[in-house]
């Protein structure tokens, strides 16, 4: 495996890419990320959504999840924006949109970046769509946009 | 659940200088050691059978883990009974002494150092600001570039939407934290911040301000715990620990429990009232964890001191400030004092102890206390701690 390409260290995810089967067992979740859908993992018995995606049901002993399909749009919640103080590697971005964003057809809200938005354009309940962040070396991550 | 019930008494504490030291990690040891030994002459060092170091992320700042056996060797101690580091975020230093406190209560400790210590700053500042951020879930929240100012913003957001809270009020609460740090010699901020100065500072996330933010801070503090049976060999004065309460709710913030009422803080809360058989307004001051302004309104509401949504109104109408109905942080709280993750509980629980002993300077006296109680929330807010201290062992009738 190739030492990790600098550029690609700053967004908090792992040193090395850890999004594939060999890695991990929620791969679906960023191969449908990566074709542009927003899934999570379901639990049939107990009639529930996870959030983040798991591999063991949190309130029973289910041996076996589904995958299920969300929209990918969402309301806005809460918002801020990093202005100071950012996390290794995302200096150059400041400032940038914080949301809290409702995620429709699921009951939990997620925490994500809005992009190609400045703060003064957000506002508390307004519509965001899903938009696909992508590495240089093939890893996604889930962010939104302005509906 | 009959708790601690007086069992444990705290009986000596030290301090180091907090700021940005020019001192690493293993030299703040060593001092906050120093001055807990200074404190209690008479103990022989090779008394102390117990150690629990409240260090956060150690791995990270100081490149260093296994801290307690290297703690034991920079302060100079060989415990036989407990040696261990406890880690809970910005809780470490609390998670520190409650499990000092629990070893103490089984009889398996009869006298424990907790020494509790952060080296924050760092000359790449943005390496600091990852540790912060490595808190929340990371990698689910984490690549979203939030660390703890834009939760704390999000959270101050909706409070100010649902219950009609100001920017000026939090900036109170700023204001009142630094007029008692003026007067805590160990405190990283020193000078009084008016309430406009906090409204006028930099912009960190929206709504919150520089000043409405709690510093990066290098600093350590120690105390020592023994059995109510063995106190009176260390000092005439001890504090007695009467009871404690925690609670956890949520990891990623799609799980937590809210985000305008901390559930897990009315939770442990009301175990720890409960426990000592006391409403909140018996306490004589509380010791809360302000890393934002917004976080103590919210204290006042969800520890109990006010109905939900009126924190803005609480400290508006003066009751947390020293000489009102019960002081919130008169040794200047996490915003004056600043906030090395592993050392602040075991801080918090030192101004316990010279508060009940009369050892702090008059302007930040509250005078006559009886019970207090420290209070640390940490991560996004889903984990709560409290401690309840009581003058004597037991709660008067």
């Amino acid at each position: 495996m190739p030492p990790p390409d600098p550029e690609q260290l700053p967004y908090l995810l792992d040193f090395f890419p850890l999004q594939d089967a060999e890695s991990t067992q929620i791969s679906h979740f960023f191969d449908e990320l990566r074709a542009g859908r927003l899934v999570t993992s379901y639990c049939p018995p107990c009639d529930r959504l996870h959030w983040p995606p798991r591999v063991a049901c949190d309130t029973c002993t289910a041996e076996k999840l589904e995958w299920r399909t969300l929209p990918g749009r969402g309301k806005v919640f809460a918002f801020t924006a990093m202005m100071l103080g950012a996390p290794m590697g995302f200096e150059k971005d400041l400032p940038f949109v914080i949301a809290v964003v409702e995620v429709e057809g699921a009951p939990f809200k997620v925490l994500a970046r809005v992009d190609d938005a400045k703060y003064e354009d957000m506002s508390i309940g307004m519509a965001v769509v899903l938009k696909v962040h992508r590495l240089r070396d093939g890893r996604v991550f889930y962010r939104f946009r302005p509906a | 659940m009959s708790g601690f019930s007086g069992k444990v008494a705290l009986v000596a504490a030290g301090h180091t200088k907090w700021g940005v030291r020019n001192a690493t990690w293993r030299e703040l040891v060593q001092e906050a050691g120093r001055e807990l030994f200074k404190a209690v002459p008479n103990l022989d060092r090779s008394k102390v059978d117990s150690l629990f170091v409240g260090a956060a992320q150690p791995e990270r700042w100081a490149f260093q883990s296994h801290v307690a056996p290297l703690v034991a060797d920079m302060v100079g101690v060989k415990p036989w009974r407990v040696v261990q580091r406890t880690e809970l975020a910005c809780a470490s230093g609390q998670s520190a002494v409650r499990s000092a406190a629990m070893a103490i209560a089984t009889g398996l400790s009869e006298v424990a150092l907790c020494l509790g210590v952060e080296k924050m700053n760092l000359p790449n500042m943005a390496e600091s600001q990852t540790s912060m951020a490595d808190v929340l879930d990371r990698e689910f929240d984490g690549p979203s570039g939030a660390s703890a100012p834009p939760f704390f913003a999000l959270t101050a957001q909706r409070h100010m939407h649902e219950y009609g809270t100001t920017e000026e009020q939090m900036a109170l609460v700023a204001e009142k934290n630094h007029a008692n740090s003026v007067h805590n010699e160990y405190a990283q901020f020193q000078k009084p911040v008016p309430k406009e100065k906090v409204l006028s500072s930099r912009m960190v996330a929206p709504p919150l301000k520089l000043l409405d933010c709690s510093g990066i801070t290098d600093g350590a503090a120690a105390v020592l715990l023994t059995s109510a049976e063995r106190a009176k060999e260390f000092t005439d004065t001890p504090a007695y620990l009467l009871a404690s309460g925690q609670s956890s709710i949520g990891g990623n913030l799609a799980n937590i429990a809210n985000w305008t009422t901390w559930q897990p803080g009315i939770i442990a809360s009301r175990e720890a009232y409960k426990m000592a058989g006391i409403s909140p307004t018996d306490l004589g001051f509380v010791e809360s964890h302000d890393c934002f302004s917004i976080s103590e309104i919210i204290e006042y509401e969800d520890l109990g001191f006010c109905k939900k949504g009126e924190g803005g109104k609480y400290i508006e109408e003066g009751n947390p400030y020293i000489g009102g109905k019960v002081p919130f942080n008169p040794r200047g709280g996490l915003l004056g004092m600043g906030h090395p993750l592993g050392a602040t509980g075991v801080s918090q629980v030192a101004e316990v102890l010279w508060q009940f002993q009369s050892r702090v300077p008059k302007q930040r006296a509250v005078g006559g206390a009886d019970l207090a109680m420290t209070h640390n929330l940490s991560g996004a807010a889903n984990v709560h701690s409290v401690l309840i201290w009581g003058r004597s062992a037991q709660v008067a009738g």
